[in-house]
């Protein structure tokens, strides 16, 4: 995608500027539609009617949202730690939006093919940690406090059930590089990783299971790392007031928001990548056929955000199905049961891939 | 007490397996509840059908009225105020509904709704039955003031000119009281207090 | 000066101020957010060496773990933010001479050192070539250092564990 930036603008920054441009502009829509989403399914599931009022099925509710949000008065309480107050929302949304460098959109559309994707989309979440704790503790607020010590701490326990099977595909596939994993899943649906990986070896049908068993581990343990009900303790309303974010407001709020989205869609699709084939289009391209080649890159694309958006969707319904889990639940389920799950998973699936 | 490691270990598959397949349950039940259809309604432009004796805004039909202040007493929170002028002969302010024969102009009917509290006693003891609670519920208003509702049928002058006309009717029965009892006088001006002897 | 070179003075100018404001500021919160930016300084170098495995280790581990627990360790004590933290100078002849001893060191190593000068090529991936050789020719290190961790982990759960009565 540079190169194509650069043949067009022949400028370096530009053409850098333009490349980042591309997953900022799909992280705005995201939100955008994302929070309409929500609501929308919240409403449904409750047998409610959800937004409706502004444009077909109330789809610019959010646009009008967010016009409201950009109007809000900027009020910051006399109180607060004033640099660090300010800094935390954007290392938040950075730290998010830097995980979408990594992620191949298409084939065509890539922003970094770093050789350490899997790696930097992890260490990439570290930032938003340190975020969250920045803005909890500048809020000078003690909800503010306790829902930033919650987040860190939830999110660096679910690192590790995420790392392990993140590491057990690692070593099933032998590369970092997302592109490369997407790569390996090309062809039909049964070449994903989810139904064992390409080829029609026996160990493709022994790993079927243990795949799943992998699936569900890192879907149960991105769910928790980006605070989402069950595990949205750090912003528990009935407990503290909005957590980490109580202080906020405007744009500065909007931002925590932006990141909430952003990172949603972003561990959709690593989800995607590991496990259900990336970008790859389950049956085959029409472009292909028809021997367009932009076509493909448009049909993988719209593959790729069918497959986040259905994610996104799992997320949401967990969440309008399941109750908050308490502190030590939380703690429970990722200590005693996800990793030593994951670990098992991972000697299982290593002596599987030496076969 | 330590649990033996078998025992142990059918417990934590069973909380495992226990643990996906209610996920699995409470996912089906949120799942067959996104196809239901929406018991709400869309409120302003779908109404719930009201029970018929509701009790929302009150109503006067002025016509009926017979300006007895009954309502006006009834009233609670004195939110009905009524000014009444008496009527002149030869005006003719017809009779109500029910047969009655009005005798006084109601110069003011003012209700003031904000203060009211829906509890119907005024409507019981009205002896035309001219007030009554519709089944209008909305009547929200930006400024207070649209709220204190007038249900006289005479506007300020026409209420003014009944009062002029009952205050010359008045001063000109005085008048001719005066003139009556100066009339009455006048034959026997030397026996004032004969009324009271006979 | 091409971009590669203004990135570095960008990298390295973050990671010297952090560095000072971190051994300077009178607040120990603003001292451990400030490592942060030293971390993150220090992996964009990494990344400008053609690094890629190690400035996204670095960032990993020391921003998202020893960090977050220096963070949690400071939050989580009483008052911390209250206490008298003394960043004046004290022994300064003695100092002094170690530090321009250190000094002198590293500057006499970076003046005679033979420095390879080669010119730059596209970063290529540096992740098999060491992952190769972490588990041949240091596999021992490697070991050793994961038993040390292992230690360090158990000791630490033995510690903070309540005793059963």
């Amino acid at each position: 995608m540079y190169q194509f930036f650069f043949d067009l603008t022949g400028n370096v920054i530009i053409s850098t500027l333009a490349v980042a441009l591309v997953p900022l502009i799909c992280v705005l829509l995201v939100t955008l539609f994302g929070v309409w989403l929500e609501r929308k399914v919240s409403a449904w599931m409750q047998d409610r009617v959800g937004p409706n009022r502004i444009g077909p099925y109330g789809i610019f509710q959010c646009v009008a949202d967010f016009v409201k949000m950009l109007q809000k008065e900027d009020a910051v309480s006399s109180e607060v730690d004033g640099v660090l107050y300010n800094i935390a929302p954007v290392l938040v949304f950075a730290g998010s939006f830097a995980a979408f460098a990594v992620i191949p959109f298409a084939s065509t559309i890539i922003g970094s093919q770093v050789e350490v994707g899997l790696f930097y989309m992890l260490a990439a979440s570290s930032f938003v940690v340190a975020g969250i704790l920045m803005g909890g503790w500048s809020s000078n607020n003690k909800y503010s406090l306790l829902g930033s010590m919650r987040s860190a701490a939830q999110i660096i326990s679910y690192e590790i059930p995420t790392a392990l099977v993140v590491l057990s595909m690692v070593m099933l596939m032998g590369t970092l590089n997302l592109t490369q994993i997407s790569e390996m899943q090309t062809g039909n649906f049964w070449h994903w990783n989810i139904f064992g990986g390409p080829g029609w070896a026996l160990s493709k049908f022994l790993l079927i299971p243990f795949m799943v068993v992998g699936f569900i581990i890192i879907f149960i343990s991105t769910l928790a790392e980006v605070n989402r009900t069950p595990f949205d303790i750090p912003e528990a309303e009935s407990e503290l007031v909005a957590g980490y974010f109580t202080e906020y407001c405007g744009m500065k709020y909007g931002m925590f928001m932006l990141a909430e989205y952003g990172n949603m869609f972003a561990v959709s699709l690593l989800v995607s990548v590991l496990f259900f084939g990336g970008y790859q289009s389950p049956v085959g391209y029409l472009g292909n056929v028809l021997g367009i080649k932009w076509l493909v890159s448009l049909e993988q694309f719209s593959w790729f955000f069918a497959k986040g958006w259905f994610f996104i969707f799992v997320q949401m319904w967990l969440r309008w199905t399941l109750p908050r889990l308490r502190v030590d639940q939380l703690m429970t389920l990722c200590w005693k049961y996800l990793i030593p799950y994951a670990v098992i998973n991972l000697v299982i699936i290593g002596i599987i891939s030496l076969l | 007490m330590q649990k033996d490691g078998i025992e142990f270990m059918r417990e934590y598959l069973k909380n495992t397996w226990d643990g996906i397949y209610t996920v699995l349950v409470g996912m089906r039940i949120t799942f067959k509840h996104l196809f239901t259809p929406a018991v709400t309604i869309q409120y302003p432009e779908v109404k719930v059908k009201l029970p018929d004796r509701v009790r929302n805004r009150l109503y006067v039909n002025i016509d009926d009225c017979i300006g007895c202040d009954q309502c006006a007493r009834a009233c609670p929170v004195s939110c009905i105020e009524i000014d009444t002028v008496k009527s002149i002969p030869g005006e003719d302010l017809g009779i109500t509904s029910n047969g009655k024969k009005k005798a006084l102009w109601v110069t003011r009917f003012d209700i003031d709704i904000a203060k009211c509290c829906y509890c119907q006693l005024c409507v019981f003891p009205c002896p035309t039955e001219c007030i009554y609670m519709t089944d209008v519920y909305e009547f929200s208003e930006y400024e207070r003031a649209n709220l204190l509702y007038k249900f006289s049928a005479l506007n300020q002058d026409e209420a003014a000119q009944k009062k002029v006309n009952y205050e010359k009717f008045q001063a000109e029965k005085e008048a001719q009281k005066a003139a009556a009892a100066a009339a009455a006088a006048k034959p026997k001006p030397e026996t004032p207090a004969q009324p009271s002897a006979n | 000066m091409n971009y590669y070179d203004i990135m570095f003075y960008l990298f390295a100018a973050i990671t010297l101020v952090s560095a000072w404001f971190v051994v300077t500021t009178r607040n120990v919160i603003y001292s451990a957010f400030f490592l942060l930016f030293t971390f993150f300084g220090v992996a964009g170098i990494y990344v400008l060496l053609a690094a890629d495995f190690i400035a996204v280790v670095q960032i990993m581990v020391y921003v998202g773990g020893i960090l977050i627990l220096l963070l949690f360790g400071v939050m989580l004590t009483n008052q911390i933010t209250n206490v008298d933290i003394r960043t004046g100078a004290s022994n300064l002849l003695p100092a002094s001479i170690a530090t321009g001893i250190l000094m002198g060191a590293v500057v006499s190593v970076m003046w005679f050192t033979d420095w390879k000068i080669q010119p730059t090529e596209a970063p290529t991936t540096t992740l098999k070539i060491l992952g190769r050789l972490l588990l041949t020719d240091y596999v021992l290190v490697f070991e050793l250092l994961g038993l040390l961790l292992l230690v360090a982990l158990i000791g630490a759960a033995s510690i903070a564990r309540r005793e059963k009565e």
